[in-house]
């Protein structure tokens, strides 16, 4: 069991953009960072978008400056495949127990030139990419994924399956490969904690008037976001899953909305978003908006609305009864704000989520001693009236949307402000 | 003509997104033409005539000037003033006997592997086509 | 002293050594000038890679470095920091990126090693015309101005003070606490807004390390992060004090659109129309009509109108918090006057996040009307108002109404927009002070070492405001520690006093606003702190009096000439 004994560290738990800002920060005032995060590569839900509303800023060039200084940055340790098991203790001194799943690749040795990829014989779908492509049982989510060195998904793997297959480690010229790598239990002492979990979306699967797995055109925006990502499993392409670029497209907002109980912040603006990119490659395409409220908050996102609106996207404030299959496509009923019930018939539907917090917070909550409250988020010691980085517990920070659904800079702010309130710490 | 010739291309690449999609390119094994050579600058802002002239008149047959998308300028406006500087760069290289064609700037993010590949082996076809530049040939 | 620069080939494994032949690249580049050796290694960034390279150097006595081998994207750092440990200047450093950008994406090995030949020849050029640059370091103040005596200075001037900081806290008023002190209830949970501030107020005040200037202003700022020098005024004697700060934090929080020029509102022609402000103050007790709601004719009303979205058109954007506070109007219009029949006309509701759905449900159970009109106005009705408004299913509908309560937008204060020059922030088209990245630095300014938090940058909350105040002390308290010398960049561009014309070109161009004009040299002068090392002002340069360390046009002419040969 690995110990470190510095009482001027801080645990950050989720290596997104929150997790990211705030340990730059945290490293650059001089304290020692240990960032943990559950998957194999770091950067969150950031790094899935090819763009950033309200700017159509590249989502990637816009962190990987960001990622680079903290791969280099010696004051920060970043535990990939990592959760925290435990946490005893109080502010000043937190006695952090964190499960770090092998890789079975050396991240010493290995270059990152994926010579290992070809050879392996296991195809199983890709998560990163929502399942639209496939990728081997070692692997890498994604170009440019980082940190770029690649794990063994145990559970697909042959080898770990009890076949005596070696083809990886064969084709590694660097003996980077590792079959006997063990989970490790890492114990750390720190200071003060941030949960900077982030967020996932609303499983659409738990609708079914959208017709999502249904009819084979009807995307989540998660899917799209890969789908217009240019290292995603279609480089960029907009095209459906037969293969044809589609002419019309209907979003749908507010999906989950009525389940959960809130309205999630972004998903509107990500809406507007993706319709800018859709009318960008395809400037003939037809986009309409099924929408409740339009949620367009602060100084910075109507202008960005009214530009897309201009541009023939129709924006109809109705949420849709039904959507059946017709045809290639789909017909969407919806009764329109005049009462009449109509229909529209769309190539392509893209679902908008709400936005939920991760799967592990119940168990994270428990292990912190922080409340849930609404929608599953981690409460804010006093709503509305105070900060909303403070928990209930001294030390304990949160950050992003494992608070609440928000935009970016929100998040970035927040993780900025549990920076502030961490480094006060020590008055 | 007839003869089958290898352009010669510099490409100034900006640090921050051009350079790193080229760096993509290479990690996802696109095709790059051999006969591109790259110098990197911190921002496309950087490249100024000068050294686009002296680029020509040491034999380049292409330049290449890739940076940021506009918006994503590391350097908040590098890649602004960089696009106004290639458009008149465009006319003068005309002054030196050379078609304008053989200036060619790009915005290449730091995702557009795929991308990069594209942008190089188009220009370097178009160059191919055009033939070597008339200043090769005065000048040997 | 002669050069003697060490070339060093990395195999990579095969990545490199498969598809390039460096047994023919050390053959072409050995003669080259200046070189003293060129050698090959299996993978120089492993540990005893870079043990070897560290000998290699201490061993030759070499004066530069050039290293063959991946994306400086991946190793230049690794390198450079080798180059330390062998007592070399690691700006006396060069990779030539043949794996990446040469290796994996040439098919053929001829043309790949005749590539990476011309990238390491251009490596070699540039290497022995580079600098042995130092790293810099400046003093700085840990001290910090807070402009603005709102929530949000406060909660900024709470974090920040500390036996080894001092905050200075200006505020125009004669008193703390800006808009949230006339609040007498906040939403959600409808707590009192005097009773917070109040409370925030003795904590601040309670620090030993803050001191206060009220009746005060701004009168002037110069310097730049961590060396700032600020001038105030206070009033009424005019009383100057100068102070020495490393960072500013401006909160000066928001104005209500003036809409008396929106006459369709009847604003300051009816009676009985309010602003949403004129509301709130109407509920404070001890107030004109010590908190009770009534109308200029002194009885209570029977029936409210909200309408949102005021000034939505004209400005541009929506101020997002103005849903939730009309809900929490109605909520204490009902909660004063059970009977009283309340009208809300607005467009959408704009209630994100986690909790406001919930408040605008227990709301609308209050029997609470919600009326979305896509077009709004007051007009005079014989003693009273009527309201004019246009749904989908009515073109033309009306509702008298006892009183009318009209939420405006929000705006940065008035004084915003002498601040924002006397800066140097620019201000962008909504209006307010303009972000440092609309993304990743919310807090921050294009002016290093200011930030903008609350309403001056934006319309938000007060959990908001206090989250950025807060965000902005984070980024202070990282940057500028107690004793601790603040780190620059080191490629900063540099003027030559000798060629510089005195053309402000660069001035012009600098994104940064990182150079200033010597008035009495009658030079242009770059300011290390704040230059970024991006060249925009040596390509604008016209004499080339202006260059970037180590990014100089000898430099790149010498890899132009290689990489041409």
């Amino acid at each position: 069991m690995e110990s470190n004994e510095s009482s001027t560290s801080v645990l950050v738990i989720g290596a997104g953009i929150a997790g990211i800002e705030a340990s730059l920060l945290l490293a650059n005032a001089g304290k020692k960072v240990y960032l943990v995060e559950k998957a194999s590569y770091f950067g969150g839900n950031v790094i899935k978008l090819e763009e950033v509303f309200p700017n159509m800023e590249c989502a990637t060039c816009m962190i990987a400056p960001k990622q680079q200084e903290l791969l280099q940055n010696e004051n920060i340790e970043l535990l990939t495949l990592s959760q925290v098991e435990s946490v005893q203790g109080s502010v000043g001194d937190f006695t952090v127990k964190v499960k770090k799943k092998a890789r079975y690749v050396d991240m010493e040795a290995c270059i990152g030139c994926n010579a290992c990829f070809e050879p392996c014989p296991v195809e199983v779908d890709n998560e990163f990419e929502e399942r639209l492509n496939k990728r081997k049982a070692i692997y890498t989510a994604c170009a440019g994924a980082l940190p770029n060195v690649p794990a063994i998904d145990a559970e697909s793997c042959l080898r770990f399956k009890g076949e005596d297959c070696q083809a990886c480690q064969e084709a590694c010229m660097f003996e980077a490969i590792d079959y006997d790598q063990q989970d490790e239990e890492i114990e750390l002492k720190v200071e003060a904690i941030l949960v900077a979990t982030g967020f996932k979306p609303f499983d659409l699967s738990k609708t079914s008037q959208y017709g999502y797995k249904k009819f084979d055109n009807v995307y989540s925006d998660v899917e799209i976001e890969r789908i217009c990502a240019s290292n995603g499993p279609t480089e960029g392409q907009i095209i459906l899953r037969s293969g044809e670029a589609p002419t019309s497209v209907a979003i749908i907002h507010c999906v989950g909305r009525e389940e959960e109980g809130y309205c999630s912040s972004v998903c509107c603006m990500s809406s507007i978003k993706i319709t800018h990119f859709l009318k960008h490659k395809l400037p003939e395409i037809k986009v309409t908006h099924f929408y409740s409220d339009l949620c367009i908050p602060g100084r910075a996102y109507q202008g960005f609305y009214e530009e897309v609106r201009e541009n023939g996207v129709d924006f109809i404030r109705a949420m849709p009864e039904e959507v059946s299959k017709q045809g290639k496509g789909v017909v969407i009923k919806y009764k329109a704000e005049d009462g009449k019930e109509n229909t529209l018939n769309v190539d392509m539907v893209i679902l908008a989520p709400a936005l939920e917090p991760e799967n592990e917070s119940a168990k994270l909550a428990q292990m912190l001693g922080i409340p849930q409250g609404n929608g599953g988020f981690f409460t804010e010691k006093e709503p509305d009236l105070d900060s909303s980085v403070d928990t209930s517990q001294e030390g304990i920070f949160v950050a992003g949307c494992a608070q609440g659904p928000k935009d970016i800079p929100d998040t970035v702010a927040q993780a900025e402000a549990s920076v502030g309130k961490i480094l006060s710490l020590s008055r | 003509m007839g003869e089958e010739f290898t352009p010669k291309i510099v490409g100034f690449l900006c640090n921050w997104c051009s350079y790193a999609g080229a760096d993509l390119a290479g990690a996802t094994k696109q095709k790059v033409p051999s006969s591109l050579s790259v110098i990197k600058v911190m921002c496309s802002g950087r490249v100024e005539p000068s050294l686009v002239a002296t680029a020509y008149l040491r034999g380049a047959d292409g330049v290449l000037v890739a940076g940021c998308h506009p918006g994503d300028c590391h350097y908040r406006e590098g890649n602004y003033y960089a696009r106004r500087r290639f458009a008149l760069l465009r006319n003068t290289i005309e002054t030196l006997g050379l078609e304008s064609k053989r200036l060619m700037l790009a915005w290449v993010s730091a995702s557009e592997g795929q991308r990069f590949g594209e942008v190089t082996n188009q220009f370097t076809e178009q160059i191919r086509q055009m033939g070597p530049s008339p200043l090769r040939k005065a000048l040997l | 002293m002669a050069k003697k620069i060490g070339v060093y080939v990395c195999e990579c494994g095969n990545n490199i050594a498969d598809n390039v032949d460096i047994d023919r690249v050390i053959e072409i580049v050995s003669p080259m000038r200046d070189v003293e050796l060129v050698e090959k290694y299996r993978l120089l960034c492993s540990e005893d890679g870079k043990e070897f390279l560290k000998q290699s150097i201490q061993e030759h006595e070499l004066t530069h470095l050039v290293v063959a081998a991946c994306s400086p994207k991946q190793h230049e750092l690794t390198f450079m920091n080798v180059c330390v440990a062998a007592g070399l200047n690691p700006y006396l450093f060069q990779m030539a990126n043949i794996r990446e950008q040469c290796a994996w994406v040439t098919t053929n090995k001829e043309e790949a090693t005749e590539k990476a030949i011309r990238q390491i020849r251009a490596a070699i050029a540039r290497v022995a015309y580079q600098d042995p640059l130092e790293k810099k370091e400046m003093e700085v103040s840990p001290d910090v101005l807070v402009i603005g005596g709102g929530i949000a200075g406060i909660k900024a001037g709470q974090l920040l003070a500390a036996p080894n900081r001092k905050v200075y806290l200006v505020e125009k008023t004669s008193s703390l606490g800006g808009k949230v002190k006339g609040f007498e209830k906040l939403f959600t949970d409808m707590e009192s807004g005097s009773a917070l501030v109040e409370k925030e107020i003795e904590k601040l005040l309670g620090n030993k390390g803050v001191e206060v200037f009220t009746d005060s202003e701004v009168d002037q700022i110069l310097g730049f992060f961590g060396n700032f020098e600020a001038r105030i005024v206070k009033k009424p004697e005019n009383e100057e004090h100068n102070l020495s700060v490393g960072a500013v934090v401006l909160a000066t929080g928001f104005d209500l659109l003036d809409i008396s020029g929106l006459s369709q509102y009847g604003y300051g022609k009816l009676d009985d129309v309010y602003t949403s402000l004129e509301f709130e103050a109407m509920n404070v007790p001890g107030g004109s009509t010590d908190g009770k709601v009534l109308l200029k004719n002194t009885k209570p009303p029977q029936s409210v109108a909200i309408v949102h979205c005021v000034g939505r058109e004209e400005k541009g954007y929506c101020s997002k918090v103005c849903c939730m506070y009309s809900l929490k109007f109605a909520k204490m219009l009902k909660s004063q006057l059970p009977d009283v029949k309340v009208s809300h006309l607005y467009s959408d509701m704009c209630i994100p996040g986690k909790t406001y759905q919930n408040f605008y449900e227990e709301t609308k159970g209050l029997g609470v009307e919600f009326v979305r009109s896509r077009k709004t106005s007051v007009v005079q009705n014989g003693k009273g108002v009527t309201v004019k408004y246009e749904t989908e299913a009515d073109p033309n509908g009306e509702l008298t109404v006892d009183m009318v309560i009209l939420v405006p937008a929000m705006e940065p204060c008035s004084d915003t927009n002498k601040l924002a020059e006397m800066l140097g922030i620019p201000i962008d088209d909504e209006g307010f002070l303009a972000r440092e990245h609309q993304m990743l630095a919310p807090v921050g300014s294009s002016v290093g070492g200011i930030f903008v938090v609350g309403c001056a940058q934006g319309p938000q909350n007060i959990s908001e405001s206090i989250v950025q105040s807060e965000a902005a002390a984070g980024k202070i308290l990282s940057a500028l520690v107690p004793g601790r010398k603040l780190e620059l960049e080191v490629k900063t561009s540099e003027i030559s006093e000798t060629f510089c014309a005195g053309c402000k070109l660069c001035i012009s161009v600098c994104p940064y606003s990182a150079i200033t004009f010597d008035e009495i040299r009658r030079i242009s002068v770059v300011n290390e702190a704040l230059c970024h090392g991006c060249g925009v002002c040596a390509a604008a340069c016209p004499s080339g009096a202006a260059s970037v360390k180590n990014f100089n046009s000898i430099q790149i002419y010498q890899e132009v000439e290689e990489l041409l040969k």
